[in-house]
């Protein structure tokens, strides 16, 4: 008699991607299964990658600017605010007034952008199918300002060290306030398609939990953090573009599991949406601030991060007292919160990799960059 | 060199340095004025003014590293001290079990090919209860093999990896030292300042992709 | 209790439902028939380029200062000049743009000191060759001429 006969389970390794609808890009997970229960993983990545910080190191900090904008390209508008941001702070000056409370409109529209386009791919992953329609009915509305702003729509290249490039267009205030007015009661909509759905709730309650501890240990940064109960945002603990003069709240959740990540994310749209009343109800006349025409910092070396959609940016940028940076190093929150993925699926269900993917928010071209 | 850091160390970072316009850009703050003209031979970029980084964790590292600690500097209101290789784990544990600087936010390298110590190896921490980042700093020789930060904090796992990945540099201790980014059998270390960027390995392109270079 | 009633009588499912059918009205639809009707673009849209003609004399108003390709990031315009031994003047013969490269970013546009390059609302680029993404200055002054899409 042999010792394992065909109702034992054995090991089953199962490969996703790099082409799967869910990864969200081209990630691939190489599972391990002992029948339907997920025992180990391994992230493959690197499809996408295009070697962004080398190319940092070869062209000039001007120049390096579009190329941001193609890492996280959902939220290219972030991207863009922390690099000017770090080379501002490397040249020690600071954008104008004006050109700041713009800088967070237009990063608090592209935040509503990140998180519609998650919430909608997410729930299309779960198997709702009709929110992914009505994001990208709200989202068209937002890179309509992009592109009356800046004449793009994903990839914007909004910002430029030292302010901004254009000035606002006619009717700016006013498109931006009617986005608000309307908006806000989308996210209602959504919740009432999702909150309380009964097939919702069950995929994700207590799904791929991650407790703040091991958040801190990993490393994990922005809402995946939040829904785990540690109350902490960079726009509130070091505030930066003036984030200290807005009213607003830090959403936090108690289990750090799916759903508590599906309501942190949305309650931070409607806390950007807030943010976005009362900017644009200060926008301050003056300049918009200017290049300069050669960008040259002094030697030094310095790591600004912003609060991105997904977590920590953070840009590590070294001088050389030349018009290149000498290392530019890009810290991508959807790189570091992937490395969670482990720990997070670990025990759990095949079924249940798919939502977990997709709670994390990561973006491929920020991973590999 | 020594006379710069007199020069400079004790003044705050230059407000005007780099926003000038070029015909201004001559007579940058640099004090080049004891120096030789310098259209001979590249002249070396100024040092960092940097300046020293005072407070109670400073001196608390201080006393704890002694020797191994080179310097407690601040460039800009950022913090980072510079150590000994040997000691980057003891002070990470220290920092982190003491100090409560509990979040590694990244691990990087920048080369520096003329130097003897080729690499800076660069840890950002943060500290949620102090609310503060320092960063640790340390030179390491081509050769060396610096010990792992996977032990003090798990999420070092896949930064030391990149490093590896980018810049070749093993690090001892490690659970799972591969490439990350790149394919596995991928010859070279794309951000060594050696290679320049249109390089690729073309072998491993032939190989693989049935094409005869990536450019 | 009153959980349980819900259970039973679905309210989560039809308060859904309730939603997705306010939103039939057919007044809402978003969707855009592109080829048969084409979108406006914004203003300030950037799409292909445009080397602008004077309209007074119709010569270029590019001066072949060569400041949009040192702006570019990608290195991929070419400008070709000729001294003028009459008028000591730089005068524009080649203008290369290659357009397969160029990822709209507006930098070359910014440092044209004559707004002679733009970047325009033009957005059908299409093209059934590599080569045909490579633009000349003929190319560049005419604009691209997309075939109209026939109903
Ligand atoms: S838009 Fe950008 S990439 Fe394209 S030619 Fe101009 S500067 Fe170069
Ligand atoms: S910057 Fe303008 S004027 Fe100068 S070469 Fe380019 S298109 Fe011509």
């Amino acid at each position: 008699m042999p010792e394992t006969t065909f109702l034992d389970s054995t090991e089953l390794v199962l490969n996703m991607g790099p082409q799967h609808p869910s990864t969200h890009g081209v990630l691939r997970v190489i599972l391990k299964l002992d029948g339907e229960k997920v025992i180990g993983t391994e992230c493959v990545i690197g499809y996408l990658h295009r070697g962004v910080e080398k190319i940092g190191e070869n062209r000039t900090y001007q120049q390096f600017a579009p190329y941001v904008d193609r890492m996280d390209y959902v939220a290219a508008v972030s991207n863009g605010l922390g690099y000017c941001l770090a080379v501002e702070k490397l040249l020690n000056i600071e954008a104008p007034p004006r050109a700041q409370v713009t800088r967070v409109i237009l990063t608090e529209l592209n935040r509503i952008a990140s998180h519609l386009l998650w919430l909608g791919t997410h729930a299309l992953d779960i198997g709702a199918i009709t929110p992914v329609f009505y994001c990208f009915r709200e989202r068209e509305e937002v890179l309509k300002i992009f592109e009356n702003y800046c004449g793009a729509r994903l990839t914007t290249h909004a910002f430029r060290v030292g302010g901004l490039q254009y000035e606002l267009y006619d009717g700016f205030e006013q498109q931006v306030k009617a986005f608000c007015d309307m908006f806000l009661p989308k996210v209602d909509e959504y919740e009432e398609l999702l909150t309380n759905n009964r097939i919702w709730v069950a995929r994700l309650k207590g799904v791929g939990i991650l407790t703040g501890d091991e958040c801190k240990e990993f490393g994990v940064t922005g809402p995946v953090l939040r829904a785990a109960g540690v109350k902490w945002d960079l726009r509130k603990a070091q505030p930066y573009s003036g984030y200290e003069q807005y009213d607003f709240d830090v959403p936090t959740g108690e289990n750090g599991d799916t759903y508590d990540r599906y309501i942190v994310r949305m309650q931070e749209m409607r806390q950007s949406v807030r943010i976005i009343r009362q900017a644009v109800d200060r926008i301050p006349a003056g300049p918009i601030g200017k290049t300069p025409k050669v960008i040259k910092p002094a030697t030094g070396e310095v790591y600004v991060s912003i609060e991105a959609p997904k977590g920590e940016l953070g840009y590590f940028v070294v001088s050389d007292n030349s018009t290149q940076p000498y290392r530019m190093r890009v810290r991508p929150p959807s790189f570091v919160n992937l490395q969670a993925l482990d720990r997070m699926v670990r025990g759990g269900l095949v079924a249940d990799v798919v939502a977990i993917i997709g709670t994390l928010d990561i973006v491929l071209g920020e991973v590999d960059r | 060199m020594a006379d710069e850091q007199n020069a400079e160390g004790s003044a705050p970072p230059p407000a005007s340095g780099g926003v000038s316009e070029p015909p201004k850009q001559k007579d940058a703050p640099k004090p080049a004025a004891a120096k030789p003209p310098a259209h001979a031979a590249p002249k070396p970029p100024p040092p960092m003014a940097a300046t020293a980084w005072e407070g109670e964790l400073p001196n608390q590292l201080k006393e704890r590293f002694g020797d191994q600690l080179t310097a407690c500097s601040s460039y800009l209101g950022q913090n980072f001290a510079v150590v000994q290789p040997e000691a980057v784990i003891p002070v990470l544990e220290f920092l982190k079990l003491e100090a409560d600087f509990d979040y590694l936010v990244d691990i990087t390298a920048v080369d520096y090919p003329n130097r003897a110590e080729r690499f800076d190896l660069v840890y950002i921490l943060y500290s949620f209860r102090r609310n503060e980042r320092v960063r640790i700093k340390t030179m390491i020789t081509d050769a060396a093999q610096p010990r792992s930060a996977v032990p003090v904090h798990t999420g070092a796992n896949w930064l030391e990896r990149e490093v590896f990945d980018m810049f070749g540099i093993q690090f001892a201790g490690h659970p799972d030292m591969r490439r990350i980014l790149l394919p596995e059998e991928w010859q070279g270390f794309p951000l060594r300042k050696e290679m320049s960027i249109i390089q690729q390995d073309n072998r491993w392109v032939r190989e693989n992709l049935g094409i005869e270079s990536g450019q | 209790m009153g959980k349980f009633f819900r259970t039973i009588f679905l309210v989560d499912l039809f308060q859904g439902l309730w939603v997705t059918f306010r939103n039939q009205n057919p007044k809402n639809i978003y969707t855009e028939q592109y080829p048969a009707e084409r979108p406006k673009v914004a203003e300030r849209y950037r799409g292909a380029p445009r080397l602008n003609i004077n309209p007074d004399n119709g010569e270029t108003l590019c001066i072949a200062c060569n400041l949009c390709a040192l702006a570019c990031p990608e290195n991929l315009i070419v400008v070709g000049s000729e001294r003028n031994e009459q008028t000591r003047r730089k005068e524009l013969t080649t203008f290369t743009y290659d357009l397969s490269r160029c990822m709209f970013c507006g930098l070359c546009e910014d440092a044209c000191p004559v707004d002679a390059l733009e970047l325009t609302q033009d957005f059908e680029l299409a093209s059934y060759t590599r080569e045909g993404w490579i633009w000349d200055r003929q190319m560049l002054e005419e604009g691209p001429k997309p075939t109209p899409y026939k109903c």
